[in-house]
């Protein structure tokens, strides 16, 4: 039976070329994102693991809480301690490190930035065997003016040692004097880091931390007992500083790195899967074709003795060795994949120490699994309908009896599709991630079975303007006649069509509320915010602002985390006396005047979900003053800019370290001009932006666009297997029909009339999966703009780009077609005839 | 009832190779009811070579189909070699066919993708039995075919195709043949080579065939003709030959 299911799969090569190609894109997908973060990881664990080889301590504060995916906030140390770490026996060498915001200003006047990497300035360490910096060119820092830069920036805005640079800071911006170019490691960069380290005073003195320390490194004597060193440290240090080893500080860094992967790793593989759960609907419909058009063979075997079992397992084995070898190839390109994109990073400037991929163990694993599992799971129903051939088939042309199963199909349909709509609403309501998942796939097979029920009359009613002619007429006539295959079919299609609907929907609403908020959160005429995603606003700005003529109010908002009853939420702070003229609020409870006492203010939402109203003490807790309690002196209707939780500036700055501005809100006089003057007078800081109210929202705007840009692209892939699927289906009934396509070859058709028939059987296919598709992904687009409001304020059904959908996927249909096309009308009349 | 447990009791080993006791089979249901079978009671006796004749819509081939375990019978009961094989599920029915029946077909039906000899040893190796080399040996030497075993059946000849699935049905040593038109797409050499083998393998193996066929000069190598009109038993022929066939087809009115 072995022998039969190889041979088989030989003889089908075509077919099942086809039907690989899902699982490859899919695999390829998995494997690459799984490779890639490997790499990263690997990369940023070399990284560190070189920069803290010869450390063998660090002296920092402990941590409060930790803040999810970047490094806990710790106090900085009094510089004190470091003489009194120097003196402890068994410790050689022990040097002060302090950190923060240094971005440097390129030749044409624009912030130098990263794409999300830091932008760092520290202290360089003269002593070999502590400093992470190896000095390429020049000298080491000597004077207050002098920095040393790092070789990526050095080399991409071509500086060189003795040139001037301007660096902004978060307080107010300065000009040095390059004195060297260094290495970071044997890197020329940190992964896209820009660097700029100075002399210890000076960087105390522009990273804000005078006489303060982030964290002392230790060096222990050589021959020193590393533990009893450990000890005696501990025993020198205050209360809230604690020691660790260099190893425990390497990895926690790379498990920061991790978790920032974690989330961008886990987007990419929701794609994959969709990608993959599209490709299982390709395998299903074109396992399902094939065991019908095998029905002779089947029969046969069974007529010389395979049992059921063997039956099914060589259909089962023919899935799973199409799933294996197409899972292979995936991996296989999705290694080149992640090459291609760390040489995309590497184009963007973004240096990743040298290092190959790394393949690990767990991608061809995980690769695999998931290849091979789809292929099969995708291929049961169509191996149980291939047992469910009687032997006498292979001698009679006796039609078999389905009506019962599809009867037993439709109620089963109907209840996964119960099934599902209740598991989307609870996931939607929790909110549960996983539970969505689940419930839009239920939704998904359940419309795929389901679908045959209506793919006769709407393939007849799609048809209609295409049934003038003869050739559109029997195009028309095919999809209706087997409409459980157009419903298989199409279904790939719907879920693709589905998912971009769905989005579709969710950004448009997504993007109109975005705007909307921006009136209804804010009076303030002028917004000022960083310009990119590592910059910072200098604390130098709102005073410059507020000496511009025509600006009547400044009020610096702040944002920080912090623990709200124990769970980790964003607190954001305006200052009170200019909050009315800047911020809209609606107070529902409490009086203005209680944000100025240090009370507390939050929104209905989490007043109603916590049973708090004003006059309520909470717990909270914040990285730098610990536990205690607030006093909630406020609650107002939901503010999108403001978020859930607002205090006044005093308070917030009272609990926090130098906390960055999130924004400068400016009300002005009216004048056109003041935008302008504003913007001149913030010249000299190029880190930040000055956008009108409009602007702003046209930026909120542009960012979702950019964001539904993205998804689109990805979803692309889904769009794609799926009509890989129309291709495979339409080829496989050319082969089906070929005597038929002979026969009205020799009773007159033309070639091109041929390929007009195959060509409406597509575009009708595909249409009838985009109109469902659009339609179940238009509600699941509503269902989960209901679920975040009043987050997302406005339902917006973008009825002309699901319009433009529909046409694109007509139009998609019809390019699917061009092959099967060509190949009916190739076909030779006579041969076509003869053939068995 | 009575019959039953009768016949259960017969020792295996001297049971016919196949009987039918009351067999009827009716297709569709009510008015639309059309009646393949109508009360046939048939024996086919061990070591002979049986020929099943009548005209179309006789119901020959539906005979066979429930005697093969292949249909259904709507009622009366069919045995191979003594066994009732009503009660057989289907997993029963897979191993009888696998095991003690083999079955040539008018359209040869090979698989298109297996080689020759694969094919001939399919049954066997759907078994997982090992396949008895010198067994095989003789069958293609005999069918003259040990040329031909590594080839595809689309690059076989009919008559070639043919023999391939006669070896096919011989290669389990089943208890039981039974072929359906087998030399219905066979030109007259072909024919006569087939009906020679099937003949040989009677008289040389012992083996047992029944064969179903239109045409007199097929049926003259058999040792016994049984006649069906209209579903129904309609006499038999011993040591036929193709004048005394065609006259009993003549007189059959046919």
């Amino acid at each position: 039976m072995w022998k039969v299911t190889i041979k088989g799969l030989l003889a089908r090569k075509l077919r099942l070329a086809l039907t690989a190609i899902a699982i490859v894109l899919g695999v390829t997908f998995i494997s690459g994102t799984l490779i890639l973060t490997d790499t990263l990881h690997s990369t940023f664990n070399t990284l560190f693991s070189s920069a803290y080889a010869k450390i063998d301590f660090q002296v920092r504060a402990n941590a409060q809480f930790s803040t999810s995916g970047i490094s806990a906030i710790r106090n900085p140390l009094d510089e004190s301690l470091l003489t009194t770490v120097e003196h402890v026996p068994g410790v050689e060498a022990a040097d002060g490190q302090v950190g923060g915001y240094a971005q440097y200003v390129a030749p044409d006047g624009k912030a130098i930035t990263t794409g999300g990497a830091s932008t760092l300035g520290l202290n360089f360490d003269p002593n070999p065997e502590i400093s992470q910096l190896r000095i390429i060119s020049g000298s080491p820092p000597a004077s207050a003016d002098d920095v040393v830069m790092d070789a990526g920036t050095a080399t991409k805005y071509h500086f060189a040692v003795g040139q001037q640079v301007r660096i902004l800071f978060a307080g107010p911006p300065r000009t040095f004097t390059i004195t060297g170019i260094a290495q970071f490691g044997s890197v020329s960069n940190l992964a896209g880091t820009t660097l700029a380290a100075f002399t210890l005073p000076t960087a105390q003195q522009v990273l804000d931390e005078p006489g303060q320390f982030d964290d002392i490194n230790i060096v222990t004597a050589p021959g020193a007992d590393k533990t009893a060193v450990q000890k005696a440290i501990a025993q020198v240090l205050p209360p809230g500083v604690q020691v660790v080893t260099g190893q425990t500080v390497i990895s926690e860094d790379t498990t920061s790195v991790d978790q920032a992967l974690s989330f961008f790793n886990t987007a990419l593989l929701i794609f994959a899967f969709i990608a993959l759960f599209v490709g299982g609907f390709t395998i299903l419909n074109t396992f399902s074709i094939i065991v019908g058009q095998r029905t002779k063979e089947l029969a046969l075997l069974r007529i010389v003795g395979a049992s059921r079992r063997q039956v099914f397992r060589a259909m089962l084995g023919e899935a799973a060795i199409v799933g294996f070898v197409s899972s292979l190839i995936g991996i296989g390109l999705g290694a080149l994949t992640a090459l291609g994109i760390e040489a995309l990073l590497r184009g963007f400037g973004i240096s990743l120490p040298s290092g190959s991929l790394v393949f690990g163990a767990r991608t061809v694993v995980v690769g695999l699994a998931v290849g091979v599992g789809v292929t099969v799971i995708s291929s049961i129903s169509p191996a149980r309908r291939a047992v469910r051939v009687p032997p006498i088939a292979a001698i009679t042309d006796r039609p078999l009896d389905s009506a019962r199963s599809s009867r037993r199909r439709f109620t089963g349909g109907g209840i996964l599709a119960l099934v599902g709509v209740i598991a989307l609403a609870i996931g939607l309501a929790a909110p549960a991630i996983i539970l969505v998942g689940v419930g839009a796939v239920c939704i998904f097979v359940a419309v795929a079975i389901l679908a045959a029920g209506i793919a006769r009359p709407l393939s007849s009613v799609i048809g209609r303007p295409l049934a003038r002619g003869i050739p559109g007429r029997l195009g028309r006539e095919n999809s209706m006649r087997n409409p459980r295959r157009t419903a298989q079919t199409a279904s790939a299609l719907m879920v693709g069509l589905a998912l971009v609907s769905a989005v579709s929907v969710f950004g448009a609403s997504l993007s109109k509320s975005a705007t909307n908020s921006v009136d209804s959160a804010i009076s303030a005429n002028l917004l000022i915010t960083s310009s990119n995603g590592a910059a910072q606003v200098s604390d130098t700005v709102p005073a410059l602002v507020a000496a511009v003529p025509g600006v009547t109010a400044v009020a610096t908002a702040y944002r920080g985390q912090f623990e709200f009853r124990g769970t980790e939420e964003t607190l954001t702070s305006v200052p009170p006396q200019n909050l009315a003229a800047t911020v809209i609020l609606h107070l529902t409870a409490g009086s203005l005047g209680a944000l100025g006492n240090g009370e507390l203010f939050i929104d209905t939402t989490t007043a109603n979900a916590d049973h708090l109203s004003v006059g309520s003490t909470v717990p909270v807790q914040f990285a730098r003053t610990g536990s205690g309690t607030a006093r909630i002196g406020g609650i107002f209707q939901a503010n999108a800019l403001i978020g859930s939780y607002l205090a006044g500036n005093d308070y917030l700055l009272s609990h926090f370290l130098r906390p960055n501005p999130a924004a400068v809100l400016v009300a002005t006089n009216g004048s056109g001009t003041v935008g302008n003057a504003v913007t001149n007078a913030l010249a000299a800081y190029p880190n930040v932006q000055v956008q009108t109210r409009a602007q702003f929202e046209q930026a909120q705007a542009a960012a979702v666009n950019q964001l539904l840009g993205l998804i689109y692209a990805l979803l692309a892939l889904a769009v794609i297997i799926a009509l890989i699927g129309v291709v495979n289906t339409l080829m496989l009934s050319v082969f089906e029909r070929t005597r038929e396509i002979g026969l009205l070859r020799a009773v007159g058709m033309k070639r091109g009339q041929v390929r007009a028939m195959i060509r409406s059987e597509s575009v009708i296919l595909s249409i009838f999966g985009a109109i469902i598709g659009i339609v179940i992904g238009t509600g699941l687009g509503i269902a989960m703009v209901q679920a975040l409001k009043p987050g997302i304020s406005v339902t917006v059904v973008p009825v002309a780009e699901l319009v433009i959908f529909l046409v694109l996927a007509g139009l998609l249909g019809l390019l699917a077609a061009t092959w099967p096309a060509r190949r009916a009308a190739r076909l030779d009349v006579l041969a076509a005839i003869a053939a068995d | 009832m009575s019959l039953t447990s009768e016949t259960q009791a017969d020792d295996l080993r001297t049971a016919p190779a196949a009987h039918s006791v009351n067999l009827r089979k009716t297709y569709g249901t009510g008015q639309a009811a059309v009646q393949a079978l109508a009360d046939i009671s048939v024996t086919f006796q061990r070591g002979q070579f049986t020929a099943v004749m009548g005209p179309s819509g006789s119901g020959k081939s539906t005979l066979m189909h429930c005697m093969a375990g292949l249909d259904r019978p709507t009622s009366g009961q069919t045995f191979v070699g003594g066994q009732d094989i009503g009660h057989l599920d289907d997993k029963g029915l897979t191993q009888l066919r696998r095991d003690r029946i083999g079955f040539v077909f008018q359209s040869f039906n090979l698989v298109p993708t297996l080689t020759a000899e694969e094919n001939i040893t399919l049954p066997a190796d759907l078994a997982g039995k090992k396949v008895d080399q010198e067994w095989l040996k003789y069958l293609v030497a005999q069918l003259g075919i040990a040329d031909r075993l590594t080839h595809r059946p689309n690059a076989m000849s009919g008559g070639q195709q043919q023999r391939v699935a006669c070896a096919r049905a011989l290669i389990n040593k089943p208890a039981l043949i039974f072929a359906d038109e087998p030399t219905g797409n066979l030109d007259s050499n072909a024919s006569a080579e087939m009906l020679s083998f099937l003949r040989r393998s009677v008289q040389e193996l012992g083996q047992s065939v029944v064969m179903v066929t239109h045409d007199p000069r097929g049926a003259a190598y058999a040792d016994r003709v049984v006649f069906l009109a209209d579903g129904a038993l309609a006499g038999e022929l011993l040591k036929p030959t193709q004048d005394s066939v065609l006259e009993r087809m003549r007189t059959m009115g046919a």
